[in-house]
């Protein structure tokens, strides 16, 4: 059986983990499975997700209700060459070095899980069963609604009739939909069945490590619609001298931002529902936060403190470059896993960010006020930036970003406060204290 | 001060002072030391510290990644985590194992033995009346079951609302539903999360494995000399006998997590979940109840000993791996002879898997292992503390350079980081997901690492402050063996003999900074027949001494007490 090895030959990781999916359409499988993805790669797992539904459509681009009847031979016949080709490819994938692969597909019946755990678990790899389980009829609506405008299925139809055709689809797999372990001879599987986005759980035979976090994270996720608000505090004392760290006071245009982000919130939510505001513990966040509404919950965090610069606290890059000229070469070079002496790296942000992502997952709207490097880590996360672009990312001041997560992707939508602030946007090799961001990419 | 429980002698000091001093109400402060008989503070870093009560417990929290104003984590409030479920259920291990790791990440997390305040209550070799659990008890058992009760509800409130504790683990059997909705009320009324936790087994072989290891290790004349199937039986219908009524949770209004059949399955009913109730959740997906245990050898020694050459075992160093090979093969079988000689019956080898590092020192030292068949693994997160760029200075030339650092140094050697270098507790972050495999593993387990690797590994089984773990020395010429018990873990030293004697002490790689001398937080006070991990530099302060509550006394006390 293949196995990646390390030098000396012997294997380092022995799980590979094939996670199957398993529930009607519309109760959040793509999202689930693509949020796991992105957490896995986040984490430096290299992850990838398989959906069948994208094979399918090589073959039957946008097809009607029709063809998932059960009685229907051909669509069947389609389907399921498109779930072999899809298997086949992720076989191909772990060969070449993949950890976990994702089957995302609707693997309602007990036959077709039985034919994806042989033929999987004959090639050594771990099968996990995931089912998102779910009757609540407005959460299913409310998951139509948001696959018709973003499937690829019906792009460019009556969004009236899509609706229509979609709930007929569920119609045809409900017919034959088996929930997994229903009937008591699936006691053997590894799966998690989350039921009522997260109300009720089950957790059946978790054989390895790696296993048990990836169930810890999907216990942590929910399907609700909602989003997430990022910004930088407001522009410091420090900033207008182009100095990294420190703890300090904002500027007077920092305070104008301050002033102004209540509204510029308000706006972005479009209603007056309260959000929760987290913040770093040091001043410049504080003070951003300070003129939001008394009814917003804020809370403090010391994960979301800036990235610690260590012996470089409180320079100039200019200065960085004079009094440690090997440790300004060694970060442009591998910015995200250079450490400053004494302090942190990019990864050591994102390790010591993981319960924030957690605890976000959890969470319904929030808002959080942070610094340049804990933004871009967090960014990363829900935009999937790789690691050697996330460091680089321009996330400039006075700037609020709006992320929602959807099933195929996470709408960005960002508002600038139209207040002036300097750029501590760097480029690589660059000692510049204020420097206009490349245009092309960025937040 | 009662120790009277079991009246053994014991290494644990009056109960401490500081807890006098906080406590206003002296009458209270008496009962309260009368009935929580477990309470002592840390006495040695080679016992096992989770029950004991600690001055700083910011000290014995090795991985935590960030600390609050009002010392409470994850913005989580303060729990109590409620254990629901039968005895021979494995609840007590359940509880110490969930307190170890919470305290690891530096949640402030105590114990409350709803079976310590009994005994404490009714007095050595005292019994409870026979209808003490049923539901129509006499008025006499309803008294004096609502006062075992009170006085340990006070101690969970005490450690709560006035000693800065987050999280409270309730040790008792919780039967029915009402008693359960009552005990959520009631902490709601104190703003206490309540999540409840039951282990729930209906595979007979797992009751009956639980109920024979209780048998095996108990004195109780009554199961002397019968066949240990037919003991378990008794054992288990005594306790049907004793609790006749026993509800499982299917209480839609709480928050509770059912772990089924030991970790098979586990269902939860999810009101108000946290982050911290989810970790909970995930740490239990990877603990069994199986008992086994874990060696820790240090890797041999190299001619080229450096972080970054990462060079091959010497002449010595092969030497080396061939004697712990033998030397642990001999002392399994040993210990296997001594149990078939106790119990009777034939008890097979567990099985050994080996860990190593991603260094070569560490996979070399597995060889002579590897080659007799045993399964070795190489986990790269074992990878010794990084010595940045003070590796192989001398201290001198380390306090010339870095004169600013040797300072920081000095105040916290645990946080601290030399330039390039991981601080501790760096590698205890690092170490985490290797603390969970660690729990999940069922196999008898040889750890071959660094030996700053087995001092973050031996601090989490032995709960050491975090001011001890730099300290720790793992010779050469010694094993250590964990070995696990519901209660609390034992370590216990193998010798190994035919070494060069040059090859014993400590890493010659390791960061030659002295850790600031003065008094350890812990006396380093030997036990008879143990000696230490903690090298004896001076002499022990205070006479040998017994260790109380051992594994075996607390088994053996199980068989009598049904909670």
């Amino acid at each position: 059986m293949p196995r990646r090895t390390n030098g000396v030959g012997v294997q380092a990781e022995d799980a590979q983990i094939c996670v199957v999916m398993v529930g009607l359409p519309a109760r959040g499988k793509s999202y689930i499975a693509q949020k796991a993805q992105r957490y896995l790669r986040w984490l430096s797992i290299p992850a990838r997700t398989f959906n069948v539904g994208n094979y399918r459509r090589n073959d039957a681009p946008q097809p009607t209700a029709d063809f998932f009847d059960m009685n229907n031979a051909e669509g069947e016949r389609k389907r399921r060459a498109a779930a072999e080709a899809a298997v086949a490819d992720m076989l191909q994938w772990f060969k070449s070095g993949g950890v976990v692969g994702i089957l995302d597909a609707t693997n309602s019946t007990k036959e077709r899980r039985q034919w994806v755990f042989e033929t999987v678990s004959k090639e050594g790899i771990e099968v996990i069963f995931v089912e998102s389980k779910c009757d609540n009829e407005d959460l299913i609506m409310g998951n139509i609604r948001d696959v018709k405008t973003t499937s690829p299925d019906y792009k460019g139809q009556d969004p009236d009739a899509a609706a229509l055709d979609f709930r007929n689809r569920i119609r045809n797999y409900e017919k034959i939909y088996k929930s997994i372990n229903e009937d008591g001879d699936e006691g053997d599987y590894t799966y998690l069945k989350i039921m009522d986005v997260g109300k009720q759980v089950i957790i059946n035979r978790i054989q390895d490590y790696l296993q048990s976090r990836i169930v810890y994270y999907l216990i942590n996720l929910h399907i609700r619609p909602r989003s997430v608000w990022l910004s930088r505090h407001g522009e410091s004392m420090l900033n207008l001298e182009g100095r990294i760290g420190g703890d300090a006071a904002l500027s007077y245009r920092g305070e104008e931002y301050a002033r102004k982000l209540p509204d510029l919130v308000r706006q972005s939510v479009g209603d007056d529902r309260p959000l929760t505001v987290w913040t770093s513990t040091l001043k410049r966040t504080i003070a951003t936060a300070r003129h939001l509404p008394k009814h917003y919950n804020q809370l403090q965090w010391k994960a979301l403190d800036e990235l610690d610069a260590g012996v470089c606290d409180g320079l100039t890059y200019q200065e960085i470059k004079d009094q440690y000229p090997d440790d300004f070469a060694a970060r442009d070079d591998d910015k995200y896993n250079y450490r400053y002496r004494g302090g942190e790296s990019y990864r050591d942000v994102v390790i010591r960010l993981e319960p924030i992502i957690m605890e976000l997952e959890r969470s319904e709207d929030i808002l959080i006020i942070s610094h340049q490097a804990v933004i871009r880590c967090i960014y990363a996360y829900f935009m999937q930036k790789d690691q050697e672009d996330s460091p680089w990312l321009p996330v400039p001041l006075h700037t609020l970003i709006k992320l929602t997560p959807r099933a195929y992707g996470t709408d960005e939508e960002k508002t600038s406060a139209n207040i002036k602030a300097v750029s501590t946007w760097r480029g690589k090799g660059s000692t510049a204290k204020h420097e206009d961001p490349v245009p092309e990419g960025g937040i | 001060m009662a120790e009277a429980d079991n009246g053994k002698p014991s290494c644990r000091p009056e109960l401490g002072d500081e807890f006098n001093e906080k406590e206003t109400d002296q009458d209270r402060t008496a009962e309260i030391a009368a009935n929580a008989p477990r309470y002592r503070r840390k006495s040695s870093t080679f016992i096992d510290g989770i029950h004991d009560v600690s001055e700083n417990q910011g000290d014995l929290a090795p991985a935590q990644l960030y600390s609050t104003m009002s010392g409470r984590l994850f913005h989580s409030g303060r729990i109590a985590i409620v254990m629901v479920g039968l005895p021979a259920r494995g609840k007590t291990h359940i509880c110490v194992s969930m307190a170890r790791y919470l305290a690891w990440l530096g949640v402030k997390t105590r114990i409350f033995h709803l079976g310590d305040y009994r005994r404490a209550t009714v007095g050595k070799g005292g019994q409870v009346p026979e209808d003490y659990f049923f539901p129509n008890a006499s008025p006499s058992s309803v008294i004096l079951r609502q006062k075992i009760l009170k006085k340990c509800r006070e101690d969970i409130y005490a450690w709560l609302n006035h000693e800065n504790g987050q999280v409270a683990i309730y040790d008792a059997v919780n039967p029915t539903a009402s008693s359960r909705r009552a005990l959520a009320k009631e902490f709601a009324k104190h703003d206490v999360q309540t999540l409840f936790l039951e282990s729930y087994v209906d595979d007979e072989s797992i009751l009956r494995e639980n109920a024979r290891n209780v048998k095996i290790n108990s004195p109780d004349s009554q199961f002397v000399g019968m066949d240990p199937d037919e003991a378990a039986k008794l054992y288990l219908k005594r306790i049907d006998m004793k609790i006749p009524v026993f509800e499982t949770m299917n209480e839609n209004e709480l928050n509770y997590v059912k772990m089924i059949n030991a970790g098979q399955a586990f269902f939860y009913n999810n009101v108000s979940f946290n982050y911290l109730s989810h970790r909970i959740v995930f740490y239990l997906t990877n603990l069994h109840i199986k008992s086994r245990t874990t060696f820790f050898a240090r890797a041999g020694p190299a001619d080229e000993d450096s972080y970054k050459a990462d060079g091959p075992l010497s002449e010595e160093g092969r030497v080396y791996a061939k004697r712990i090979a033998e030397t642990l093969i001999k002392h399994r079988e040993q210990e296997r002879q001594a149990l078939i000689n106790k119990s009777g019956e034939d008890v097979p080898l567990r099985p050994l898997t080996v860990w190593t590092s991603t260094r070569l020192r560490t996979i070399q030292t597995a060889e002579p292992l590897k080659e007799m068949g045993y399964q070795v693994r190489q986990r790269s997160q074992m990878s010794q503390i990084n010595p940045g760029v003070c590796e192989k200075m001398s201290e001198r030339m380390i306090r010339t350079l870095y004169p600013d650092e040797v300072e920081k140094h000095e105040l916290d050697p645990y946080h601290h980081r030399y330039p390039r270098a991981e601080s501790y507790h760096d590698l205890a972050v690092r170490l985490e997901p290797i603390i969970l495999e660690l729990e999940r593993e069922q196999n008898d387990l040889l750890i071959i690492a660094h030996e700053s690797v087995l001092r973050v590994l031996y601090a989490y089984l032995m709960h050491c402050s975090t001011m001890d773990i730099p300290k720790l020395k793992f010779p050469r010429d010694q094993i250590i063996e964990i070995i696990p018990a519901a209660y609390q873990n034992e370590a216990k030293l193998i010798h190994v003999t035919g070494l060069d004697p040059k090859c014993v002490p400590g890493s010659p790689e390791d960061i030659r900074i002295p850790v600031p001398s003065g008094p350890p937080s812990g006396n380093l006070t030997p036990i008879p027949g143990m000696s230490s991990p903690a090298e004896m530099e001076e002499p022990p302060t205070r006479p040998p001494e017994i260790v109380v509550n051992t594994a075996k006394e607390m088994v053996a006390d199980k068989v009598a007490d049904e909670d």
